[in-house]
C-alpha cells in the first residue's frame, strides 16, 4: 500500500528530505554515470580548445571589435636599388607607367626637361614666414631707400627762387 | 499526516546503513526494504533536460537538447540531483532546464508561447550558484513559489562566461499574479534592494534588444 500526500513543500521541509545516503547509493531511473561522462567529454573538449586557442593567441584575447579602431594599412612601394659591376647600389627613377608614355605626354616631358635645364632666379617668398628679415641679403640693399630728402638742398632751391 | 510525521515514518522505516538491505544490492531510499512504501510525492511529474554546448557544428538545437530523466517524488528527485554534476561543474554554454509534465523548454511549445520569463543573471560561478540553483529547484517542485499552482511552467540555468543566468517560466504574461511569484523568486535568491528581476515576454524572444515589461 502506497501513501499518497499531495501537498507543497517549504524549502526547508526538502531539506529535511534529503537522503544521508552516498549519491552512488541512490537509484536513479537514468544512467548518471553515462550522462556524467558526456558532461566531462564536453568539458574536456573546450579546455583543450581554450588551451590551443591561447598557445596562438599569446594568451591575450581581443575583442570583436578591435579592427574598427586601427588605422587602414597603407601599402608604401619599396625604391628599387640596382647594384652595378662594382658593387655601387643606386636608386632607380621611378619610370613612368606605359599608359602614360602616350605622344603628348612625351611631349610634355621633354618641354619640362628644357625648361629645368634654364637659370631661373627665383626670389623667396618670405611673407609666409615666421620672421620679417628678409631671406637673401641684396634684398636688404633692394628695399633701402636711395633718394632721400636733402633738406639743405630744398632750402637752397627755395631761396633761390624767392631772389628771383 | 504532516511532513514531520512523515519523515519520523520514514527514518523508522528506511536504514540505509545496515540491516538486510545491505545484502540485496545497492542501498537507496527508494528501493531497499519490500515493505518501504511511503514517499513524499510531488504536484505532478517533472523532466530534467539538458543542454549540450555545441562541439561540432553540424549539431542543431535539437541535437543538444535532450531530455535526462523524470521525477515526481521528493526522493527521487534527491537521488537525481546528488547523481548530477553541480552548476559549477558543467562546462560553459550548458542549460539546466526542469520543466512541468511533458513542456518542452521551449518558448514555441504551446505551454509557454503565451508566457514569458523572470529573469535573473548572476555574476560569478561557484558555491552561491550552486546554492541558489538548489533554492530554486526546491521552491519550484515544492511548488511555494506559487501559491496558485497554476503560472510556472519550469526553470532554467544557463551557463554562461558573462554571469549565469536563472529563469523561470510562466504560461501567461498576466501582470498581477507574476509580480507575486517574481516578489518570492527575488527572495529565493536572495536579491538584496540593489538587484532587480526583469521579466521577458516570449513573443520578445527574438528581439535582442527587448526591453522587460516589468522589473522587480
Amino acid at each position: 500500500m502506497v501513501t499518497v500526500l499531495r501537498r507543497s513543500y517549504t524549502i526547508d521541509e526538502l531539506f529535511q528530505l534529503k537522503p544521508a545516503a552516498a549519491p552512488a547509493e541512490l537509484a536513479v531511473n537514468f544512467d548518471a554515470v553515462e550522462f556524467c561522462a558526456l558532461v566531462a567529454k564536453v568539458k574536456e573538449i573546450q579546455a583543450a580548445r581554450e588551451e590551443e586557442y591561447m598557445a596562438h593567441n599569446g594568451g591575450r584575447r581581443r575583442s570583436s571589435h578591435h579592427f574598427a579602431h586601427t588605422r587602414p594599412k597603407v601599402k608604401h612601394m619599396k625604391p628599387k636599388v640596382k647594384t652595378d659591376e662594382d658593387g655601387w647600389s643606386t636608386f632607380e627613377p621611378k619610370m613612368p607607367s606605359e599608359t602614360d608614355l602616350t605622344e603628348g605626354n612625351k611631349q610634355k616631358s621633354s618641354d619640362s626637361l628644357t625648361a629645368a635645364q634654364e637659370n631661373v632666379r627665383v626670389r623667396p617668398n618670405n611673407k609666409n614666414m615666421g620672421s620679417s628679415r628678409p631671406a637673401d641679403a641684396k634684398d636688404i640693399i633692394a628695399d633701402k631707400q636711395i633718394l632721400g630728402f636733402n633738406a639743405f638742398a630744398a632750402l637752397e632751391s627755395e631761396s633761390e627762387s624767392d631772389n628771383e | 499526516m504532516s511532513v514531520e510525521e512523515v519523515t519520523k515514518k520514514f527514518e523508522e522505516t528506511v536504514n540505509v546503513d545496515g540491516g538486510e538491505a545491505a545484502s540485496s544490492g545497492p542501498k537507496t531510499v527508494l528501493s531497499g526494504e519490500a515493505d518501504f512504501e511511503v514517499k513524499h510525492p510531488l504536484n505532478t511529474k517533472w523532466t530534467l533536460w539538458y543542454t549540450k554546448p555545441p562541439v561540432d557544428k553540424s549539431e542543431s538545437w535539437s541535437d543538444l537538447l535532450r531530455p535526462v530523466t523524470t521525477f515526481d517524488t521528493v526522493e527521487e528527485f534527491w537521488a537525481i540531483f546528488q547523481n548530477i554534476p553541480e552548476p559549477h561543474e558543467l562546462p560553459l554554454k550548458s542549460d539546466y532546464h526542469v520543466f512541468r509534465n511533458d513542456i518542452r523548454p521551449e518558448w514555441e511549445d504551446e505551454a509557454n508561447s503565451k508566457g514569458g520569463k523572470w529573469s535573473f543573471q548572476l555574476k560569478g560561478r561557484g558555491a552561491d550558484m550552486d546554492e541558489l540553483w538548489l533554492r530554486t529547484l526546491l521552491a519550484v517542485i515544492g511548488e511555494t513559489i506559487d501559491e496558485e499552482e497554476s503560472e510556472i511552467n519550469g526553470v532554467v540555468l544557463s551557463v554562461r562566461k558573462g554571469g549565469n543566468k536563472f529563469a523561470l517560466w510562466t504560461k501567461s504574461e498576466s501582470k498581477e499574479p507574476l509580480t507575486k511569484i517574481g516578489a518570492k523568486f527575488k527572495q529565493v535568491l536572495k536579491i538584496e534592494e540593489e538587484g532587480f528581476l526583469e521579466f521577458y515576454p516570449h513573443s520578445t524572444a527574438n528581439d535582442r534588444h527587448a526591453h522587460p515589461s516589468i522589473i522587480l
